[in-house]
């Protein structure tokens, strides 16, 4: 006598109960996903938390670093920190890393002595600007402006040239004097690194069952394959969610807009979940699995690497997968955004999640139905 | 209770009408036709490749024929697959087995995708020998206890059709001859039961009929004992003990008009030590059916 079929969630719910049994039992899988968990954890706690934007800069003779001083705070957001030095040496020492006892500064600008009354006069003066090795490209140039405009300013000379609204125009968001710091900028990078693992941690699951044949006992009883595809997504997600929610709360990172923040990681562990159905269905063996997942989720870290390095990311990056999920993070967590705000970026993502899964999902459908 | 198409009895368990598959341009199976009752056991004999597995595949559901129909239950498979597979009890023949999970998870899980609510894994176990060791989990389990949980697993729906591909290959006697009881308690309970094996043996002792399959197409489908009497030769061997001391050992053919005479004639001439009947064997018929064996 047949008995009542089973509804489609009770056979999604079977399934994705055995799923989550397997991976508990999977003992490389549980090690890699608490050690991902604490080395992430470490990681992050490490980071600096605060963002010092401030250059320390040397004069000598001493007596011009009063001058230089009082243009500093004229432009506080400059972050100019000037020390003064008796001799040209000592600001050598002190630029080279200062010694045991003195004072080190990135920059150095040692001035003639007469250097004000031969501005004054319009006599050549000849400055040097000493830089460390460490000390970016960017600000050697801006040293040399500095130099030039401390002339003009003792000179009482100003510049033949009007820039409007007294300053340089920043296109974008101008975060002068409100830089993240490392601790933030790094976080994004560590969930998404979390729903990674995870992701891996499902293909192995999936081309283990697809090495094993285990899937085609499933598909011979009332569960059909679209049961069979929706619970290994919901395990994927699941797992991959709950990982980096946990990462969250350990680094207390559950901060700024919190729902747009969950709906960023929601995008994400889908987007990894699709990726582990493609790799999965696709890998042989474990090794195979690895590679294949590891050849996927490269190019997705790219964006998330791009957030440690503001202004290194081409135009191409932003069509990757990954970027809206990573840019919906940072804005939420880091900026507080809510999901309207961050609403572009969060289209993308889930258009690419959808994209994404929906492309796993045939692959391991086809590997089911041939297996 | 419905009347089969030829009017002999019920309708039958398992139906298959003219049945074909290919992959891509290569045919596996090639219009095959068969029925098994309920209660019967149909042995599906083969060589590998033959296309049996295939047939299995068309059975269960994952493959749907290129061509023809099959009914299982008086039901269209294509129509109410879902519904069957819940009434259908799979064995595979590779051991498809979640080796993290326990013997009683397995049953569990597969109780759940079944609907089975009064589950008892604890007796299901016990039936294929394995009560002692259903929390065990199954990596630590020998090929003989896979393959009984292989079976206890296709059970825990009581089935109506069983459907045993290769179920005892492999095994040691004992675990062979404890599944090859499970399957009689099946039949006799009523479920069809079709199993493929190339073990011509377990066939003749298993199968009420036998059905011979190679390449795609099916050459035969009686009882054993019938396809052995058509197809096969019967013979004796006589071994007599000559005046001299020697001992002869003559073979007489027991098919034809003159068997008795032959055989008498075979037992002259010395002292009768013994004669041994030699039926014709499954796998000769086979042979000579299909002109190759079957490994």
């Amino acid at each position: 006598m047949s008995r009542p079929l089973p509804s489609r969630a009770a056979l999604v719910a079977a399934i994705v109960r055995k799923d989550l049994l397997e991976f508990s039992r999977d003992r490389l899988w549980v090690a890699l996903t608490t050690v991902a968990l604490v080395m992430f954890a470490v990681v992050f706690w490490l980071m600096p938390d605060r963002v010092d934007e401030t250059i320390r800069v040397g004069v000598a003779p001493a007596s011009l670093a009063s001058v230089l001083g009082q243009l500093a705070l004229e432009g506080a957001e400059i972050g100019l920190d000037v020390v003064g030095f008796e001799s040209e040496e000592a600001l050598r020492a002190a630029v080279m890393g200062g010694g045991e006892d003195g004072p080190s500064v990135q920059v150095g600008l040692a001035l003639p002595d007469a250097f004000v009354l031969r501005v004054a006069t319009r006599q050549d003066v000849v400055v040097r600007v000493y830089v460390g090795v460490t000390v970016p490209i960017e600000v050697r140039g801006a040293m040399t402006s500095v130099a030039r405009e401390l002339a003009f300013v003792l000179s009482g000379a100003a510049f033949p040239v009007t820039l409007e609204g007294g300053d340089v125009i920043v296109l974008g968001e101008d975060r002068a004097g409100d830089q993240l710091p490392l601790r933030e900028r790094v976080r994004p990078l560590l969930v998404f690194f979390v729903l990674i693992t995870e992701s891996l941690a499902l293909a192995s699951l999936i081309s283990a069952e697809v090495a094993s044949r285990t899937l085609s006992a499933i598909v011979v009883t009332p569960a059909r394959i679209t049961d069979l595809l929706t619970a290994k997504g919901l395990t994927g997600a699941l797992l991959a969610f709950s990982q980096g929610l946990l990462l969250l709360l350990i680094t207390r990172s559950l901060v700024g807009d919190v729902p747009a923040l969950l709906v960023a990681m929601l995008l994400g562990s889908v987007l990894v979940s699709g990726i582990a159905l493609l790799t999965g269905s696709s890998g042989r063996d474990f090794m195979g699995t690895l590679f294949l997942g590891v050849a996927f989720l490269i190019p997705l870290m790219i964006p998330a690497i791009a957030l440690l390095f503001p202004g290194s990311a081409s135009a191409w990056v932003q069509v990757l997968p990954s970027y809206g999920v990573l840019q919906a993070l940072v804005g939420a967590a880091s900026y507080g955004r809510g999901v309207v705000e961050l609403a572009p970026y969060l289209v993308s993502a889930a258009a690419w999640a959808a994209a994404v899964f929906a492309l796993g999902w045939w692959a391991l459908a086809r590997k089911v139905a041939t297996a | 209770m419905q009347q089969s198409r030829d009017g002999t009895g019920t309708t039958p368990a398992i139906s298959v009408q003219d049945v074909h598959f290919s992959y891509g341009s290569r045919p596996a199976v090639r219009g095959v036709s068969f029925d098994v009752a309920r209660g019967e056991v149909l042995g599906f004999l083969g060589p590998n490749g033959a296309g049996k597995s295939t047939t299995i595949k068309m059975l269960t559901g994952q493959y749907r024929p290129a061509k023809g129909r099959i009914e299982l239950l008086g039901e269209d498979l294509a129509t109410h697959r879902s519904a069957l597979q819940g009434r259908i009890g799979v064995c595979f023949e590779e051991k498809n087995l979640y080796p993290t999970l326990s013997g009683v998870e397995h049953l569990r899980f597969f109780a759940r995708l079944h609907g089975v609510r009064d589950l008892d894994p604890g007796a299901l176990l016990a039936r294929v020998g394995l009560e002692t060791r259903g929390r065990d989990r199954v990596a630590g389990y020998s090929k003989g206890m896979r393959q009984r949980l292989m079976i206890a697993r296709a059970l825990v729906n009581d089935p109506e059709v069983l459907i045993l591909d290769e179920p005892s290959d492999g095994l040691d006697p004992v675990s062979a001859q404890a599944i090859r009881s499970v399957i009689r308690e099946q039949a006799e309970r009523g479920c069809a039961v079709l199993i493929t094996t190339h073990d011509m043996w377990e066939a003749d002792a298993l199968a009420d009929r036998v059905a011979f399959i190679h390449d795609g197409r099916l050459y035969a489908l009686d009882t054993p004992e019938r396809l052995k009497l058509a197809h096969g030769t019967r013979s004796a061997r006589v071994r007599v003990r000559r005046e001299d001391g020697a001992v002869d050992e003559r073979v007489v053919e027991l098919d034809g008009e003159d068997m008795g005479r032959r055989l008498a004639e075979a037992t002259v001439g010395g002292e009768l030590l013994t004669i041994h009947t030699d039926e014709a064997t499954l796998e000769a018929v086979f042979v000579q059916m299909t002109g190759r064996g079957l490994t």
